[in-house]
């Protein structure tokens, strides 16, 4: 898959984070890894449709995303990752993900939408996109890392 | 009806004035204004309208921002975007974003009282869907296990999930993109799923990678065929399917927040097979 298919998301991220309460996006590595890969913790899936196909998964340990929900909630303590923390994940990966389809028009690919984010909640799990290759992409966010993973092709005609 | 409550978000005090006088002559009740990012959560909760107009130009801020923190803020937000500009881009966007509507400046007065009646009406294209889906996504399954293993499935209902669902090893999600967008959720243990491929190839599968192909695919049939049938109950639907993401783990829990999932057990001679489709409502107004 094309690397340069990531950049939108990276757009979208350094934009759509700090309307969100964080201060500092990183980015810090990025990667071409195989379409499973494994996770530990939460991993939000986002379906992608369109002329470029696939999913886009954000993936945080239990910790990281309690504490990411919690800057979510301005500092609101978050103890366990209920039903409100789980919300708070899911819609920041909805808008990330809504926005990095307004950045891919931008550079000509219109069109895409989005389905609504699920969340999967596990220990020493697999996650196989529906891709030949994946694009793995680490963030720190006001030092809380997330790994993002991009599958998607072009659907062609 | 009673007069719908309206909130008005612009920084510019001419615009408000001139908006204001717009619905009120169109019979809504504006209850609230904000002219800035700060003002806008607290005016929006003492308020509590039943419709948000927002500006799309603001010193410092735009319309999408201030309508995200307006949807984190309330979910069930509904949120008429006011702008002079019309592109396909930036109603797309805003579409995404879970903005209801989309004015152009100048205000048209009737065109917007309808847009915020069709907003405030109910959706009965999206009620018969939720009416309609399970039943369908059920026959969908049912009827491609029974054609491809020729073994009966029949259903056991578990009404809407709304805890965490627990899976039983093998999770695959496939998204739904169209009139409305929605997803769907297959769950089945490995030893249902290793079934399922001795049956299929007559053979015991060769390995892991074989039986999440499998589980993949029968995902992507079964969404395909139900979003077809949907498609011919309804043209306007135009409901189209992601290819599958799958997820395998031994403990791992689903979560679906933010849209309602109605669930039902498949239960086949190989095991029970968790399916969970949802859809999220949209705005009448985009079409």
């Amino acid at each position: 898959m094309d690397i340069n298919l990531i950049n939108p998301l990276i757009l979208s991220f350094i934009d759509i984070l700090p309307q969100i309460g964080f201060q500092a996006v990183e980015r810090k590595g990025l990667s071409l890894v195989a379409s499973t890969l494994d996770y530990d913790g939460v991993l939000v899936n986002i379906s992608l449709v369109g002329v470029l196909k696939g999913a886009i998964l954000i993936g945080m340990s239990l910790d990281s995303a309690k504490e990411f929900a919690s800057k979510m909630m301005m500092g609101m303590p978050v103890a366990d990752f209920d039903s409100l923390a789980q919300s708070a994940i899911s819609e920041m990966g909805n808008m990330v993900c809504a926005n990095a389809c307004t950045q891919f028009s931008k550079v000509g690919i219109d069109g895409l939408d989005i389905s609504p984010p699920v969340l999967l909640i596990g220990h020493n799990g697999q996650a196989t996109l529906p891709v030949p290759q994946t694009i793995a992409v680490q963030f720190l966010v006001d030092g809380i890392e997330i790994n993002v993973y991009v599958g998607l092709i072009e659907v062609n005609g | 009806m009673s007069a719908a409550k309206v909130m008005i978000v612009d920084d510019s005090f001419f615009s408000r004035t001139l908006l204001a006088e717009t619905l009120q002559l169109g019979g809504c009740e504006v209850v609230g204004e904000a002219d800035s990012f700060d003002s806008l959560i607290e005016t929006y909760n003492n308020c509590q309208p039943d419709i948000v107009t927002m500006d799309i130009v603001m010193p410092g801020t735009d319309g999408f921002e201030c309508s995200r923190a307006l949807l984190m803020n309330d979910p069930s937000a509904k949120i008429i975007l006011v702008s002079s500009m019309k592109d396909e881009e930036t109603e797309a966007e805003a579409r995404r974003t879970g903005i209801a509507g989309y004015v152009q400046k100048p205000v048209d007065g009737e065109y917007l009282s309808n847009i915020i009646k069709n907003i405030l009406s109910p959706d009965t294209l999206f009620e018969e869907l939720i009416e309609s889906a399970p039943g369908i996504f059920n026959e969908a399954l049912s009827q491609n296990i029974t054609r491809m293993t020729k073994t009966p499935v029949s259903f056991e209902s578990m009404d809407t999930f709304d805890n965490n669902y627990v899976s039983q090893g093998i999770t695959t999600v496939i998204g739904i993109i169209g009139r409305y967008s929605g997803s769907m959720i297959l769950d089945l243990s490995s030893e249902a799923a290793e079934q399922i491929v001795e049956v299929l190839l007559h053979r015991p599968s060769k390995n892991h990678e074989e039986v999440l192909a499998m589980v993949a695919e029968l995902a992507n049939i079964i969404a395909g065929v139900a979003c077809s049938m949907l498609n011919k109950k309804d043209k306007s639907y135009s409901l189209r399917v992601s290819p599958p993401s799958v997820f395998f783990s031994s403990s791992s829990e689903i979560a679906s927040p933010n849209l309602k999932i109605q669930a039902s057990y498949a239960q086949t001679t190989f095991g029970p097979v968790f399916l969970g489709i949802g859809f999220k409502k949209g705005a009448a107004s985009w079409i």
